[in-house]
C-alpha cells in the first residue's frame, strides 16, 4: 500500500454496459468512489429511447431499411438484422467512423454499441447459467486449458445477481442447465403447448422450455412489469429489461458514490514499475480530442473482450512489451464465438383457431441435449449446441408478392396464415490459439490509436456441430408434427456474428498460460481486473451475459476485501 | 403498473421532462421521437408529374381498394409510392419504376383513347393482369421469396405491388383499420380464439 498519494477516485470502470455497470454498482455499493468511462455518447434512460413504441408509419420509409446509408456508414452494424434499424440505429457505432481490419479472407462482424450503457441496451436478454459439464469441458476434452473455478464457486453469485436483474424462466431441473431465481415464466402459445406434448412422447432426449431472459413478469423497485409491445431493442423507458440503464447504473448513481464520463476513449493504462501497479488511466475526449488521465487504487477493464483487450495491448510499456499483463503471450488469443442460424423451420397447421394477444419477447429453448453422458456414439464433434426457438403466424409480410389483385388479395393479406416453428442452433466453440485478434502496425482510428485485425476462422469441431444442429431439427421438427419442413444450410454465421466474442484474455491456474486468476484479476498486475467475455476459459453454448454478471459481481467482492487488507 | 398509468407515463416521458433536469445532454439528432414524428406518407414530395400521380393511384387502388374498410388511396400509399420512388429506389430500380411508368402513361391513351386513370376498374385490373403475367416469372414471385431487402431488377408491376402492400399495411390506416393494432398489449396471451374473418395484428417491423 502506497502512503500518502491522492487518487482522483478509488476505482475506475473502463466501459458502462453489462459488466461494466455491474462492476460500477457493486464498487459504489461497497463505499468506493467509481469513475467510469465510457466511450460512446450520453444516453438518459427512458428519454433517450427515441424510437420506443413509434408505430410503423412513423418510421423512416415505413420501416423498409435506407439501404444507402447503411452501406456507406453502417456495413457492419446493418448485418444485426434482428436489432438494427432506424427505430434504434441511435445505439449502434458508425463503422465509417471507426473502422477495423480483418486477414486477407477471414470476416469478422464486430458488433459495437456507440452509448452509454453499451450493448446492454441492444442485447437478445437470454439468460442461461453455466453447469458443471461447461466449466469442466476444457478438462475433460483437452481443448483449451482447465477453468479455475467450478460451478459450485459462482453458484450463489448466479443468485446475487439473478435476483437484482430479473429473469423469467421454468423451473426444469436439468444438470446441464442449472435453473436460475426465477420469476413466474411467460405464458406459451397454444401450437408451442402441443409441441411439447408430441416431443414429449416422440423426441423425449429434449426438453422444451421457456427461453430463459432477463425480462420481468413481476415488478421490481423502479422497474415495471413487461408489458409487451415486442421491439426491446428500441429500449425500454418501464426498464421491463435489464440494461445498465434501467438497472446497475441507477443503483450505482443512489449511492453518491458514482462519476460517469461519457464520450470517454479509454487510449491505455500507466503501469507504474515501481509499485507494480497500474496507476493512472489516459482517456481521448471523443468530441474535443483532448487529452486527460485519472489515477486509482483499482481498475477494472469491462470495454468489452475486443474493447479491453485493445486497450491492454496499446498499454504496452518496458515492462511489458507485448502488452500489459501478458508475460504468457496469450493476450488477444483463443478468441471464441458462438455459431448461431437457423437450423430448420417448420410449418404447422394445428391449433389454428387458436391465436395470441401480445408481443412475447422470447422464444423458447432446448437445451443442449448431445453429448450428456459421455461422447455420443454418433457424434463427429464435441461438446454441444442449444436451440431457440420461434413461433410466428404468416402475415401480410410473408404473402407480400402474392399474385392477384383487388379485394381478394386485400381479404387474403390481412388474415393470419399457418404457423411457423422454428429452431435456431446456437453452438459451442472450441478455444484455439489461432483464433485471435491483434493490432494494425499501419492503421489507426480517429483518435490515432492502432486498429483492431481480426484473425479467426471456425474450426472443424464447429462446423460439424452446425451440421448436427440442423440434422437433428429436421427430426425434432418431423416429431413436432410439422407438415412441411425446411432445413437451414450449413453456411457457417460470420465469426461475430454471435455477439459473443470471449476468450482473448482467460482465467487459468498458471500465469504461463493464462492472463487472469479465478479472480479476474491479471496475474501481472494486482490491482487491475478484467470481466468482461475477455476472461472466459472456454464458451459453453448458452448466451454469456448472466456469467460476466455474476463473475464481475464476485470479482468486485474479491477486490474489495483485498484493499481492506491493504493487499493491493 | 397499469395500461393507462403506463401510457400517461410513456407521454410525461416524451414530452414533459427537459433533458437538462436529468442531467443529461441531447444533440439536436437525438431529440427527434420517432412516435412524435409526422407520419411517414405525409412528407412533401414533387417527384412525379400530376399525371403520373394519377396513374399510380389508380394503380394503387386496383391493388388494395377500399372496401367496407380504407383503401390504398385513404391510406396515401400514392404518396409512399411516390417517396419511396423519389427516396428510397436506387437508380437501376428507379429507372424501371419510371420507364414502366411513362409505358402506362404513353400506351394506354394510343390502345383504349384514354388515360389509365380515366379507365373503368375492370379495364385497369385487366392491364394489371395483363402485366403480372408478362412478368410472371420475374423471382419476384418465387415461393418464399419475401425475408429481403429488395430485388433490384423487379419489373414494374412488381415494384408497384410491394410499394403497394408494404405501403398500406404499415399505414396507420391499413394497420388498425385493416389488420388489428394495439400498441401496448400489457400481457401476453397465447390463446386468443380466431374467428375466420379476423385479422391479423399489425406487428412493430
Amino acid at each position: 500500500m502506497i502512503e500518502h498519494t491522492q487518487y482522483d477516485f478509488d476505482a475506475i470502470v473502463v466501459g458502462s454496459g453489462i459488466s461494466g455497470s455491474w462492476a460500477a454498482k457493486e464498487l459504489t455499493e461497497k463505499g468506493l468512489k467509481v469513475l467510469v468511462l465510457e466511450r460512446g455518447k450520453s444516453l438518459a434512460a427512458g428519454t433517450g429511447y427515441l424510437g420506443e413504441h413509434a408505430p410503423n408509419w412513423k418510421l423512416p420509409y415505413q420501416g423498409k431499411r435506407p439501404r444507402k446509408l447503411y452501406e456507406e456508414e453502417y456495413p457492419v452494424q446493418s448485418k444485426v438484422w434482428h436489432s438494427f434499424n432506424e427505430s434504434s440505429r441511435q445505439f449502434w457505432n458508425n463503422d465509417k467512423q471507426n473502422p477495423y481490419a480483418m486477414d486477407e479472407g477471414k470476416p469478422f462482424l464486430w458488433a459495437r454499441a456507440d452509448v452509454v450503457g453499451g450493448r446492454s441496451l441492444i442485447w437478445g436478454r437470454q439468460t442461461y447459467r453455466w453447469s458443471e459439464q461447461d466449466f469442466k469441458a476444457n478438462e475433460t476434452d483437452g481443448h483449451g486449458i482447465p477453468w479455475p473455478v467450478g460451478y459450485k464457486d459462482i453458484e450463489p453469485w448466479y443468485s446475487y445477481v439473478e435476483k437484482f436483474v430479473g429473469i423469467n424462466g421454468k423451473r426444469e431441473g436439468l444438470p446441464q442447465l442449472p435453473d436460475s431465481e426465477f420469476q413466474k415464466p411467460m405464458p406459451w402459445f397454444e401450437l408451442e403447448k402441443t409441441i411439447h406434448a408430441r416431443l414429449k412422447k416422440k423426441a423425449p432426449d429434449v426438453t422444451l422450455t421457456n427461453g430463459r431472459v432477463a425480462i420481468l413478469t413481476e415488478d421490481l423497485p423502479g422497474r415495471s412489469a413487461c408489458h409487451y409491445c415486442g421491439p426491446c431493442y428500441r429500449g425500454c423507458s418501464t426498464g421491463s429489461y435489464f440494461s445498465s440503464q434501467s438497472s446497475t447504473l441507477p443503483a450505482a448513481e443512489a449511492t453518491g458514490n458514482l462519476t460517469l464520463k461519457a464520450n470517454a476513449v479509454v487510449e491505455r493504462l500507466e503501469y507504474d514499475s515501481e509499485s507494480g501497479k497500474i496507476s493512472r488511466v489516459h482517456v481521448i475526449d471523443a468530441i474535443t480530442k483532448e487529452r486527460q488521465f485519472y489515477s486509482a487504487r483499482l481498475f477494472f477493464l469491462c470495454a468489452s473482450t475486443v474493447g479491453s483487450t485493445q486497450i491492454l495491448m496499446n498499454s504496452a510499456s518496458e515492462s511489458f512489451p507485448n502488452g500489459l499483463a501478458n508475460s504468457s503471450g496469450v493476450l488477444g488469443r483463443y478468441m471464441m464465438d458462438h455459431t448461431l442460424g437457423v437450423s430448420g423451420i417448420g410449418l404447422f397447421l394445428d391449433n389454428m383457431d387458436s391465436y395470441y394477444h401480445g408481443n412475447r419477447p422470447t422464444g423458447l429453448y432446448i437445451p443442449r441435449f448431445r453429448n450428456l453422458n459421455g461422447q455420443d456414439k454418433d457424434a463427429d464433434f464435441v461438446r454441444g449446441y442449444g436451440y431457440q426457438t420461434a413461433t410466428l403466424r404468416m402475415d401480410w409480410q410473408t404473402g407480400i408478392n402474392a399474385k392477384g389483385f383487388g379485394a381478394t388479395l386485400k381479404d387474403s393479406l390481412r388474415k393470419p396464415g399457418p404457423w411457423i416453428f422454428a429452431l435456431a442452433g446456437f453452438t459451442e466453440c472450441l478455444p484455439r490459439e489461432s483464433n485471435r485478434m491483434y493490432l494494425s502496425k499501419d492503421k489507426v482510428d480517429r483518435y490515432g490509436i492502432p486498429q483492431v485485425v481480426f484473425d479467426f476462422e471456425w474450426s472443424e469441431n464447429e462446423i460439424n456441430l452446425r451440421r448436427d444442429a440442423r440434422i437433428q431439427a429436421d427430426r425434432l421438427l418431423k416429431a413436432a408434427g410439422a407438415v412441411i419442413t425446411l432445413a437451414g444450410d450449413d453456411a457457417m454465421s460470420l465469426p461475430g456474428e454471435g455477439i459473443h466474442e470471449m476468450g482473448t484474455a482467460r482465467m487459468g491456474n498458471d500465469p504461463k498460460e493464462s492472463v487472469l486468476n479465478a479472480h479476474n484479476q491479471t496475474h501481472d498486475v494486482p490491482n487491475l481486473f478484467i470481466t468482461d467475455g475477455s476472461f472466459m476459459t472456454s464458451a459453453s453454448c448458452v448466451n454469456p451475459s448472466l456469467t460476466y454478471m455474476a463473475f464481475t459481481a464476485r470479482a468486485c467482492d474479491y477486490a474489495v476485501k483485498q484493499l481492506a487488507q491493504a493487499a493491493l | 403498473m397499469n395500461r393507462r398509468e403506463f401510457l400517461q407515463c410513456a407521454a410525461i416521458l416524451i414530452s414533459g421532462v427537459s433533458a437538462s433536469q436529468l442531467g443529461f445532454t441531447l444533440s439536436d439528432e437525438q431529440q427527434i421521437y420517432l412516435a412524435n414524428a409526422p407520419d411517414y406518407n405525409t412528407t412533401a414530395v414533387n417527384y412525379f408529374t400530376p399525371e403520373q400521380r394519377k396513374i399510380v393511384a389508380a394503380m394503387a387502388e386496383v391493388i388494395i381498394p377500399r372496401t367496407e374498410t380504407p383503401g390504398a388511396i385513404d391510406a396515401r400509399v400514392p404518396a409512399f409510392i411516390e417517396l419511396m420512388a423519389a427516396n428510397w429506389l436506387n437508380d437501376e430500380e428507379r429507372t424501371i419504376f419510371i420507364a414502366g411508368l411513362q409505358d402506362i402513361e404513353t400506351r394506354i391513351p394510343v390502345e383504349f383513347g384514354k388515360t389509365f386513370n380515366q379507365l373503368s376498374a375492370q379495364q385497369q385490373l385487366h392491364i394489371m393482369e395483363a402485366l403480372e403475367d408478362a412478368a410472371s416469372d420475374s423471382p419476384w414471385y418465387e415461393f418464399g421469396n419475401v425475408q429481403r431487402e429488395y430485388i433490384s431488377d423487379a419489373p414494374f408491376i412488381c415494384q408497384v405491388k410491394e410499394l403497394t402492400i408494404w405501403g398500406f399495411f404499415t399505414s396507420e390506416e391499413g394497420a388498425s383499420q385493416v389488420l388489428r393494432y394495439d400498441p401496448m398489449p400489457m400481457y401476453f396471451d397465447g390463446n386468443l380464439p380466431l374467428a375466420p374473418e379476423d385479422s391479423s395484428w399489425s406487428s412493430p417491423l
